[in-house]
């Protein structure tokens, strides 16, 4: 018990850093919106450039793009913040997979909707904030749900990159301490994590529950 | 004076011919039914009249301003899409699946569009709401969700929200199509009063009961062409062409 309490100082910093990177990359979920209308835009050019986007970021491994941001870049003569490489590689990959929730949740809005806003005079602009978003973000939330609490996990990647996240934390002094309790406690964090997660988005969906 | 004119509309999907040169002229308070079996187009010459579909060839205006007319090589051109809102703004539109926002009360239904589009005050779109609903017989369910109404309340709300506009004119697409029948009788009686206060409507409609009354002019359609027009009864009680007795048989004995 005494070593439990001995480093949750510094497993609690640890935990501090991953909150942020998870902050940070909720980013992505605006930036998944808007990347899921451009990837249903009638102008050809970008709907393709959305699709070889999701593609490359949905297709190759977070781990390799983290490397990518990193090193790969330094390879080339261009320095980035380690933090900053983490946001790169995390808010681009993220929001490649949100796009994908967002574009068939506006894809699976009645064309009625469509319609009926396009004959009331809604222009485009707003038939898209007033009547389809509201409506898709209803729809998507349990996969959201879903991301968001793959999201919390993943920070534990950016071990790669040597950044002192919880779990690269509870790794340091299980490998000096000779002792698996660490693990037991980043567990613990990781739980408390994704449950307030979890009863955030049961929260909000109760609150859009007003209507089917 | 012609509230709407569609000249020689033509249009298809694909191969599929679906209009092959129909005509239509509208003066200001006609009630005109459009019936005719399904696949005669009826409801894409519905839809091509407020460009829910854009048409290949022919003319169509709207309170004398062209909306779409056809070049020298036929092909249809359509104006600025600043005068096409403009002028769509003119006709509601009455959808056979309702089509209302599923996550907006009834009154907001009501007041999104006046208040987006016509940019009326909050208070004001709502006086007009209520007193639509109230119209429609609906003013206690100003603040429920169309999820708890029934189809027949539904499309009345749906009645009341395009009537928010003020439109010169009403279309309606088979708006009783979708409803289980002991609930069309609500919706057609909405669509009576309208006509009494002699409203513009045109009305694609399975009703031939309702086409008999109301209606001024009945055009039966059938393989993408007006087959025949004319008042109810003649069209009704004594067609001339031999498709028209065949499908109002067929029509009229099902019952």
């Amino acid at each position: 018990m005494d070593y439990v309490v001995s480093i949750l100082p510094q497993m609690f910093l640890g935990w501090l850093v991953t909150m942020q990177i998870f902050a940070v990359t909720l980013l992505s979920l605006p930036l998944g919106v808007i990347l899921g209308i451009a990837r249903l835009s009638k102008f050809k050019p970008l709907a393709w450039f959305m699709e070889c986007y999701v593609w490359i970021f949905r297709g190759t491994p977070l781990l390799l793009q983290l490397l990518f941001w990193y090193f790969g870049l330094m390879a080339v003569g261009v320095r980035i913040e380690r933090e900053t490489a983490v946001y790169m590689a995390f808010i681009l990959n993220y929001a490649a997979y949100l796009a994908e929730i967002f574009r068939s949740g506006i894809q699976s809005i009645d064309r009625g909707q469509y319609e009926a806003a396009d004959v009331l005079g809604l222009s485009r602009r707003q038939t898209m904030t007033q009547i389809i978003l509201p409506q898709v973000f209803k729809r998507v939330l349990p996969p959201i749900g879903n991301e968001v609490i793959n999201l919390v996990k993943d920070t534990a990647l950016v071990y790669i990159i040597a950044i002192s996240e919880l779990s690269r934390v509870a790794r340091i002094r299980a490998v000096t301490d000779d002792t698996l309790v660490p693990f037991a406690i980043a567990a613990v964090f990781y739980l408390l994590m994704t449950a307030i997660v979890q009863r955030f988005f049961k929260w909000v969906e109760a609150r859009l529950d007003y209507y089917h | 004076m012609y509230v709407l004119q569609a000249n020689d509309i033509y249009k298809s999907f694909g191969q599929l011919k679906v209009l092959k040169g129909v005509s239509l002229e509208v003066k200001k308070g006609e009630v005109i039914a459009i019936i005719g079996p399904s696949g005669s187009g009826k409801s894409t010459l519905l839809r091509c009249l407020n460009r829910l579909e854009t048409i290949d060839r022919g003319t169509i205006t709207i309170t004398g301003e062209y909306m779409v007319k056809s070049e020298k090589d036929g092909r249809a051109v359509y104006s600025s899409e600043k005068d096409i809102t403009r002028l769509r703004r003119k006709m509601g539109m009455v959808f056979q699946n309702f089509n209302l926002f599923p996550h907006k009360s009834v009154l907001e239904n009501l007041m999104i569009a006046p208040m987006l589009v016509n940019q009326v005050s909050a208070d004001q779109a709502e006086e007009t709401a209520r007193n639509l609903l109230d119209k429609v017989g609906l003013a206690q369910k100003a603040n429920n969700y169309p999820f708890e109404l029934s189809g027949g309340q539904q499309q009345r709300v749906a009645i009341a929200r395009a009537l928010a506009m003020n439109p010169d004119i009403m279309c309606f697409d088979e708006p009783t199509s979708a409803l289980d029948p002991e609930l069309t009788g609500e919706v057609l009686r909405v669509m009576r009063d309208l006509a009494l206060e002699h409203m513009t409507m045109i009305v694609v409609t399975h009703e031939i009961g309702f086409a008999r009354e109301v209606a001024n002019r009945v055009i039966f359609m059938d393989e993408g062409l007006i087959v025949e027009q004319g008042t109810a009864s003649e069209v009704l009680l004594n067609p001339q062409q031999e498709r028209t007795q065949s499908f109002l048989s067929t029509v009229l004995m099902a019952r």
